[in-house]
């Protein structure tokens, strides 16, 4: 369905190739995987196969890239549309219309598709994709999993034959991912679809995928199957890691699987359970009957709780859930925010200037949004000044957070991990006594994920410092938190030490304890402590 | 007030009408009288969307034309002669500019003058705004001849991303002030300038590509799936709008 013979990628002023002929075949109804650190060119791939690379973006392609015998050297991706439906990172930067139903036919207007026809098959798409109760709301108004399937929806109605999708979970919840996921498994199952995603978190997607792709950065690329590629894979899902630990032969690809591998472990294993670590004793934050309303609905409803210092607090819950409420508010730019949220006994409505950045460092969920000077160098320097610390102070942070930066790179051409640790060095230059993070994962690999946790912990420890973190990130969760503040619908449903909220989630819970259920292990480094590395 | 839904065109003829409406008469109490009732239709038929928020920007916009307008006819021109309100000190300017003169006498004629000039050239920007936040830039698109694509493609971005981009705004200055930075003065709009800019490019050219693919224009004809009609709300809309430019 789709071939790639010998194709090269090369973007201009770049010194790079972002592929090196590569040769591959995609048969029909097969679902393959993309994976790669950040920034290696997985949506480059992606964009190839319906030419948007290099008609949109321009750089020199070699080779030829064909999908069902058309080459994209002859055709332009508005004369694949009948057969491509792509599906960008940010489906909201690509709606075209304002309401459901007419985002679905769009494309099928564009193509001049007679009314009848477009009738039918928006139904159709509706149905297939459950959105018929929402088919006359405003897209903007919809849940971030609800437009992922609009978008994914106003694919299908052209009955392409090849669907390509940029990071299809990675703004979602646990849940609304499970959605996605299953439906695209059904597309390939019943339509005999082809499916080509790429995805940094690997474990809610391996389990899908007949084939990965590895693309390591300097243009080389591995192709087989996800057996073979997570043998050796730098980038794998916990569950993998947690497959060669112990030694194991399988690679480790399904829960089911690694059950099954691992019944002699569980069953020679009793431990108790680990205490959780305490946190301090001092009070930071203190959030008192808080209510916050959007319009009129209410997205926080009377909440009290009280984090101490020495805490990792994860605030988890579904889109929508009321987590940037609680952030923002901790923060105290909320608004329409009745109820007090004191920091340190301060109203922190009322904190500003430098009391603020002494208390408080808040990183956004772009962080490029505290970005504004030309290069890295320029940043650090204002950071040194508004703190009053000597010169060069943040840079120094910045380099043991994330070495490697050069000074004189403009924070626009560093890579999502990069610049969220450039916002990190200059929100930690001046040692706040909090810091409270918006969904910092989106985008980032394995590696960088593994960074921010480390940064994390030892700020927390080093300074005895309160770490509020929103995520939907199960994994990083349990490699991270201390404890966990579960959110719906504007309560709080669970509050307490990580194990106890995730293990009492099967929906939330790491894949770790997945495997180990019922012992009491999150995180493979929790099974290498207690029953250490097997050759 | 309920909500007409009305063709996308509508406001915009109208608009259009009333702007030649102001320019003609050239009355700055017409122009502020047209532009209290726009505003007044804004803020009850306008959408819960992102384009429904841009016409408080239009305001602040228009405000400060205004304001830069008037004090630069009050400083800068021909004196005209009447009763003196006070005197600015003349600066001095060479003999080879005869007839300009920065500073002097304040006149209310001069004032008043300077004064309805900006305010008639606010009231056709408010007016087109207006029409901009009523008209769902995705309905106009839908509208409009498939021939001008590379306009339609810029109708599409310019519209539709740039009204995003209020929200973008109000986003940005709200991290910039956690960072402990002073969120008024000349400077935190250079600050803000480029996380927008750099946003702006990026959803832009998001945009551009999903319609891309999803082949927009390529074909040369192009069906409804909806189609919008013209009702008799539209033409008692735009007839509203005739009757004032020809009674004026």
């Amino acid at each position: 369905m789709i071939k790639f013979s010998n194709v090269s990628l090369v973007y201009p002023n770049s010194t790079t190739t972002v592929l090196e002929d590569l040769n591959l075949e995609i048969a029909e109804g097969e679902l393959v995987l993309v994976i790669g650190p950040t920034g290696s060119g997985k949506s480059s791939l992606l964009r190839l196969i319906n030419g948007l690379v290099p008609h949109h973006t321009g750089g020199i392609l070699a080779g030829d890239v064909s999908v069902n015998g058309l080459s994209t050297r002859e055709v332009k991706p508005g004369g694949l549309a009948h057969l491509i439906g792509i599906v960008g990172q940010n489906p909201i930067n690509g709606f075209v219309a304002d309401t459901v139903e007419e985002e679905l036919a769009f494309a099928m207007e564009a193509l001049n598709l007679p009314n009848e026809t477009m009738r039918k098959r928006v139904e159709e798409a509706l149905d297939f994709m459950s959105l018929a109760a929402l088919r006359s709301r405003a897209i903007a108004t919809l849940s971030g999993g609800e437009q992922q399937r609009v978008a994914i929806a106003s694919a299908l109605v052209m009955h392409p034959k090849v669907l390509v999708l940029d990071e299809p979970t990675s703004a979602l919840d646990p849940i609304a991912a499970e959605e996605v996921l299953s439906i695209l498994q059904r597309l390939v199952h019943d339509l005999s679809i082809t499916v080509v995603i790429a995805e940094h978190k690997l474990e809610r997607v391996i389990g899908f995928a007949d084939r990965v792709i590895y693309i390591n950065g300097d243009g080389k690329t591995e192709i087989g199957t996800a057996a073979e590629i997570m043998k050796t894979s730098p980038i794998a899902p916990p569950i993998v890691h947690l497959a060669r630990a112990l030694g194991l032969d399988d690679a480790g690809l399904s829960v089911r699987d690694m059950r099954r591998n691992t019944q002699s472990i569980r069953e020679t294993i009793s431990i108790t359970p680990p205490s959780p670590i305490a946190p301090g004793t001092i009070p930071v934050i203190e959030i008192d009957q808080l209510t916050v309303t959007y319009d009129v609905k209410p997205a926080l409803n009377s909440i009290n709780a009280t984090i101490f210092d020495n805490e990792i607090v994860a605030v988890m819950g579904r889109n929508g859930a009321g987590k940037s409420s609680l952030l923002t508010s901790i923060a105290g730019v909320g608004s329409s925010t009745i109820g007090s949220v004191r920091i340190h006994s301060m109203d922190s409505r009322k904190l500003a200037g430098n009391t603020r950045r002494e208390l408080l460092g808040y990183i956004p969920q772009e962080p490029s949004d505290l970005l504004y000077a030309q290069t890295v160098a320029k940043e650090c320097q204002q950071a040194d000044k508004d703190n009053e610390i000597e010169a060069g102070t943040t840079f120094n942070l910045l380099e043991q957070l994330v070495p490697g930066i050069s000074l004189h790179t403009h924070p626009r051409d560093l890579s999502e991990g990069q610049r969220l640790g450039l916002a990190l060095s200059i929100v930690l230059s001046s040692n706040p006594r909090i810091l409270v993070l918006d969904e910092p994962t989106r985008g980032l690999d394995y590696e960088a994920k593994k960074n921010l946790t480390r940064i994390l912990i030892g700020f927390a420890k080093t300074f005895n410092r309160a770490v509020v973190i929103a995520t939907h990130d199960v994994e990083l969760v349990a490699e991270l938190a201390t404890r966990v503040i579960f959110l719906a619908d504007g309560d709080i449903v669970a509050d307490g030490p990580t194990i106890e909220v995730l293990l009492s989630s099967p929906a939330f819970a790491p894949q770790v304890s997945k495997v180990m259920s019922p012992v009491p292990w999150l995180t493979v480094r929790d099974v290498i402590a207690e029953i250490g590395e097997k050759p | 007030m309920k909500r007409l839904s009305l063709h996308p065109l509508t406001w915009w003829i109208w608009s259009f009408l009333i702007a030649i409406s102001v320019a003609r008469l050239n009355s700055p109490i017409f122009a502020i009288a047209s532009v209290g009732v726009t505003a007044a239709i804004v803020y009850s038929q306008r959408e819960d969307a992102p384009w429904g928020q841009s016409f408080s920007w239009t305001l602040k916009v228009a405000a400060w034309i205004l304001a830069i307008r008037t004090l630069i006819g009050v400083l800068i021109g021909v004196p005209i002669p009447g009763t003196t309100i006070f005197t600015l000190p003349i600066i001095p300017l060479p003999h080879w500019m005869p007839g300009i003169r920065i500073g002097g006498a304040v006149t209310v004629e001069r004032l008043s003058s300077a004064l309805s000039e900006g305010v008639i050239i606010c009231a056709m920007l408010v007016i087109f705004g207006a029409a901009a936040s009523l008209t769902s830039p995705h309905r106009l698109l839908r509208v409009l001849p498939i021939y001008i694509y590379e306009f339609g493609v810029a109708v599409v971005i310019a519209t539709s991303v740039l009204p995003q981009l209020v929200t973008s705004v109000a986003r940005i200055r709200q991290a910039q002030r956690l960072r402990g930075q002073q969120a008024k003065g000349f400077r935190s709009y250079k600050r803000l300038a480029i996380p927008l800019l750099e946003e702006s490019l990026a959803r832009s050219l998001d945009l551009a590509a999903a319609m891309d693919s999803r082949g927009y224009a390529f074909s040369r004809k192009r069906s409804r799936y909806r189609p919008i009609r013209w009702t008799s709300r539209d033409t008692v809309v735009m007839l509203s709008g005739v009757l004032v430019m020809v009674l004026t």
